[in-house]
């Protein structure tokens, strides 16, 4: 399957409403593992739908490798039913009038690929889905999940090149939904199809995707690898979306204790500068220390108060408060703190993410941030 | 690049742009379809309308010596006779206010009765509240005319000649004022509505959630602070919608007025339309239709508008939402009698008197030389038209075979129909035409039926343009009763489309399925069950339809309602009663059956 190129895609349902997706350039590369992931109403889902062709855009131009599909400029549309792709409903969308076989082979027969073939193509896939021996049953009578993997080898069955899902996950419970991870992975592997699937679920879209595109607001916010968007968000939205519990923000422009400390002490280490916005500190990037002696010199710091301390099963979050600001750490060491104790809060320079007063990552900040945590390493071992 | 080339490439662009939008609408026959739906439904709903209210307004055929004015100009002649000349009492002023008193005094009694009913029913402890719940349901599956024959069966008095009532037989003459006129109308509409606030308030009652009237018992609340305060205010708009329909309908209603309000002179507005249009005086009916149509619209707005209102505190039946049933104790018993005696007065009396009548010679004589099957299968009676017992009659089985293939058919037409606007609504990306589909096809439902026919009659009367004069054939009545039956099918229609969603079509098209093998394997078989449905409902409403009949029905397109109000109109009464019971057996086994295919309560959905 060649590739997905998204150019400067808009779609708005007009009345004065908003852009559900405004200039959205994309390149889906074949055999990528893409998610789109952002909070709902992000035009995530519209994305989606415009690949498939379900929605037709209003500005920009969509191609299958050289193939225009959809352009208005051109007066080109090719409809879904001609673009050779699968989709896996959230709602699964299966026909309950037939069985779950007549369900898998549906669009085999359509394609009038002759009998022996086509059985042999659905039992490969209800064996790959485990679903065989559902084979004459009605959808009314499986659970969600075995639902959602009848909806799966439905579009299988075809050999689609690419494999669209709307959040594949949301409607399963928490063990089913770390078996069809498991398993969504292992499709991807073994039928070799490009995937792109949309979640609002960043553990979702952490754990199943090579690649993942932030959006918000009809417009992407960052692409990259999973790592990426966790630790080099590239802006504010990204990194408040991603984590959880979520980025402990210091707002640099405000007159608050803590936030003056952290604005002094960046202008320590990046020099004077009018375009700093605000920091923002992940939680499990935060230490702390019973006294200021026991701080690694360099690494950033304040004294600060425990408020609590709540267990989530082997980690704990731990509420501090510091000069009266709300911060949360979490710590997958027993912690020995109590509620009411007088702490420092630490953590090292590159730790930290910087954005400017535009809310975009501030790049130039995290190579001095690198060098100074070279700094602090260095003086520990001394 | 020039400003020149950019203007030609802009056009370029504008063209492609255009030709896009044709693609995309194109793609699929939907938005074609709804195209044609919509000038269909603008001739079969909305040209009839305009063409009464254009009669009411210009000088009719006949009129034009004593209007002295050409045929066809605008006159306000017809308005001022309704309205404001020496008739207009007798034509419009009187009947209004009949109609208003018959429909007060209907909805008090029914309100009294039903809000009780549907109480004992839905909240108390009752003996038989299960039985009761569909049986005190009944009278609203049968013909409301059902009644107004019983009624006269036992009350007729010697006033009007024909076969007396029962009690005049036996030397009892009732007065005028219980045997016709406002009291019987008033009591019998009462009986036959009183089923639409049991089933309005009852569901209300149902999803009210018991905890409310806890909290209020818990910070001390006595029962009767608790009814007044917090039950009466969140029921009030459920009460306030049943009256409201109970009103418009009580304002197309026929049958009853016709029965029992002729031999007085006790006209309402409906009877007085059917006048108007048996004298032939179109623009005058006119005139009355669209003061039926103008009330009709006011009153159902003014529904709509009240739902709105209610939606700002429903009462969430989430899970917390408990119905706990009163315990009645001492009055457990009493209650059960209440609504025994309900049942007996409202379902067992009228159909026990309307059978045993088919069954006698001579009213109100209980002997057995008295009792004849005769009039259901005898053979040469001595009566002048009636020469067999109707079930040997020719002209009972053209008149069912007339009420079978005109109501199947217009029944068939507007389920398909409806499903297809369901379609349409949900799937056209040309969200204008989906506005005006919803619409157009739930305006019948602001016409009452009488005044929807009139409309009819008006258009279809004589040939226009390419379209034939339809009165007198059965095409005219699969029309009009299509159209009427159209706010039923298209909101089942497009309720059962919502539902079904576009995501197992969109499923289906992404497997590379066309539109055709889309609507032939997916959509359609799909559907099957609600297609069966809303043809079966319509069918069993238009069975015991009256109005629509009565005006534009002539004999050769007799159906059952029509032979049978024939049969009361030459006083056969045996013979009338026994078709009556025919339809209203019919109707009660229709919503049974559909009941039973659709494993749901019907009542509710029985709109007509």
């Amino acid at each position: 399957m060649p590739d997905i190129i998204l150019s400067n895609v808009q779609k708005s349902y007009g009345g004065g409403s908003p852009n559900a997706v405004s200039a959205l350039d994309l390149h889906i590369g074949d055999g990528e593992f893409m998610c789109l992931l952002g909070p709902s109403g992000c035009g995530k889902t519209t994305t989606l739908r415009m690949v498939a062709g379900l929605e037709n855009l209003s500005g920009g131009e969509l191609r299958i490798g050289e193939r225009v599909v959809d352009s208005a400029e051109k007066g080109v549309f090719i409809g879904p039913e001609k673009r050779g792709m699968g989709l896996v409903f959230q709602s699964y969308a299966l026909w309950p009038h037939l069985t779950i076989e007549r369900n898998t082979d549906f669009g085999l027969r359509l394609r009038k690929v002759p009998k022996a073939e086509r059985e042999e193509r659905v039992n490969r896939v209800m064996k790959a889905l485990d679903i065989e021996k559902f084979r004459n049953r009605y959808p009314s009578q499986l659970s969600g999940g075995q639902q959602q993997r009848v909806a799966l080898a439905r579009m299988l069955a075809v050999n689609p090149g690419v494999l669209l899902l709307d959040e594949p996950l949301s409607n399963l419970d928490a063990r089913l939904r770390l078996e069809m991870r498991a398993e969504l992975k292992r499709i991807h592997e073994e039928f070799r199809t490009t995937i792109l699937f949309v979640t609002h679920d960043q553990w979702e879209a952490m754990t199943l995707a090579t690649s993942i595109a932030v959006m918000n607001e009809g417009t992407l916010q960052q692409l990259g690898t999973p790592n990426d968007i966790y630790d080099r968000p590239a802006n504010r939205f990204v990194a408040e979306f991603v984590g959880s519990p979520p980025i402990n923000i210091l707002e640099l422009a405000s007159d608050h204790a803590l936030d003056r400390a952290a604005k002094e002490w960046l202008r320590v280490r990046l020099g004077d500068r009018s375009d700093l916005g605000s920091v923002g500190i992940r939680p499990e990037a935060l230490k702390l220390a019973s006294s200021e002696a026991a701080i690694p010199t360099g690494s950033f710091h304040h004294e600060a108060t425990i408020t609590g301390v709540l267990p989530t099963g082997g980690s704990w979050i731990v509420e501090i408060n510091c000069a009266g600001r709300m911060i949360f750490m979490t710590t997958t060491e027993s912690p020995r703190w109590r509620g009411g104790e007088q702490v420092w809060l630490h953590a090292r320079p590159s730790a930290l993410h910087v954005f400017d007063t535009s809310r975009s990552r501030l790049t130039a900040a995290d190579k001095a941030l690198a060098r100074a945590d070279a700094g602090v390493a260095a003086v520990r071992e001394a | 690049m020039s400003s020149l080339d950019h203007d030609i490439d802009r056009a370029a662009g504008q063209g492609g742009r255009l030709r896009y939008r044709l693609r995309l609408a194109l793609r699929d026959p939907t938005t074609v379809i709804g195209i044609l739906m919509a000038v269909l439904f603008l001739y079969l709903i909305i040209v009839p309308i305009l063409s009464i209210l254009g009669d009411s307004v210009t000088v009719q055929f006949g009129d034009e010596r004593r209007i002295k004015a050409e045929g066809g100009t605008f006159t306000l002649y017809y308005l001022e006779r309704a309205l404001s000349s020496r008739v207009a009492q007798d034509l419009f002023w009187v009947p209004l206010l009949n109609t208003l008193k018959v429909a007060a005094g209907a909805i008090v009694l029914s309100l009294a009765i039903g809000t009780i009913l549907a109480w004992l029913i839905a909240r108390t402890d009752m003996f038989g509240r299960r039985w009761f719940a569909t049986a005190l349901i009944v009278p609203y599956m049968l013909p409301a005319w059902t009644f107004a024959l019983a009624w006269s069966t036992l009350f007729k008095n010697r006033t009007v000649g024909g076969q007396q009532g029962w009690l005049e037989a036996i030397g009892l003459t009732p007065p005028d004022w219980v045997a016709y006129g406002q009291f019987p109308i008033t009591v019998i509409l009462a009986l036959h509505y009183t089923p639409f606030v049991i089933l309005l308030f009852g569901s209300a009652l149902r999803r009210f959630d018991s905890q409310l009237e806890d909290s209020a018992r818990i910070l001390g609340a006595s029962s009767y602070t608790v009814a007044r305060q917090v039950i009466l205010p969140l029921m009030r708009p459920a009460l306030l919608s049943a009256v409201v329909l109970i009103f418009a309908k009580c304002l197309g209603e026929f049958g009853v007025p016709y029965v029992l309000g002729l031999p007085v002179k006790f006209d309402v507005l409906a009877t007085s339309l059917y006048r108007s249009i048996g004298s032939r005086q179109t623009g005058v009916a006119g005139v009355l239709a669209g003061a039926i149509m103008l009330i009709g619209m006011i009153a159902i707005l003014i529904d709509a508008w009240l739902a709105r209102e209610a939606r700002r505190f429903v009462t969430v039946g989430s899970k917390g939402a408990m119905n706990r049933a009163s315990k009645l104790k001492k009055w457990r018993l009493p209650a059960t009698g209440f609504a025994g005696t309900m049942f007996i007065f409202g379902v067992g009396l009228p159909i026990f008197t309307l059978a045993l009548s088919t069954v006698m010679r001579r009213p109100g004589i209980f002997e057995w030389s008295n009792f004849t099957l005769d009039y259901w299968i005898g053979r040469d009676l001595p009566t002048v038209a009636m020469k067999t017992g109707i079930l040997l009659s020719p002209d009972l089985w053209r008149a069912a075979w007339n009420t079978i293939s005109i109501v199947g058919m217009a029944s068939i037409c507007s389920g398909i129909l409806g499903i297809l606007t369901g379609y349409v609504v949900v799937r056209t990306s040309f969200r204008p035409l989906a506005v005006f589909l919803r619409q157009v096809t739930f305006m019948p439902y602001l016409v009452p039926g009488i005044a929807f026919a009139a409309a009819y009659l008006s258009l279809f009367a004589v040939s226009r343009g390419p379209v034939p004069a339809l009165y007198g054939t059965t095409a005219i009545l699969v029309l009009a009763l299509m159209a009427d039956q159209m706010p039923y099918a298209s909101r089942a229609g497009i309720s059962a489309m919502m539902q079904l969603g576009k995501d197992p079509e969109e499923a289906a098209q992404i497997v590379g399925a066309g539109w055709l093998k889309r609507m032939t394997s997916v959509v359609i078989p799909i559907q099957k069950g609600s297609l069966v449905t809303g043809i079966l409902l319509p069918f069993i409403s238009g069975i015991k339809g009256l109005s629509l009949f009565v005006i534009l029905a002539v004999p050769a397109t007799d159906v059952l309602t029509t032979f049978s109000l024939r049969l009361v109109d030459y006083n056969y009464t045996q013979a009338a009663n026994a078709v009556v019971l025919i339809i209203a057996g019919l109707a009660y086994a229709g919503t049974l059956l559909a009941q039973k295919l659709t494993r749901t309560n019907l009542a509710e959905g029985l709109g007509n």
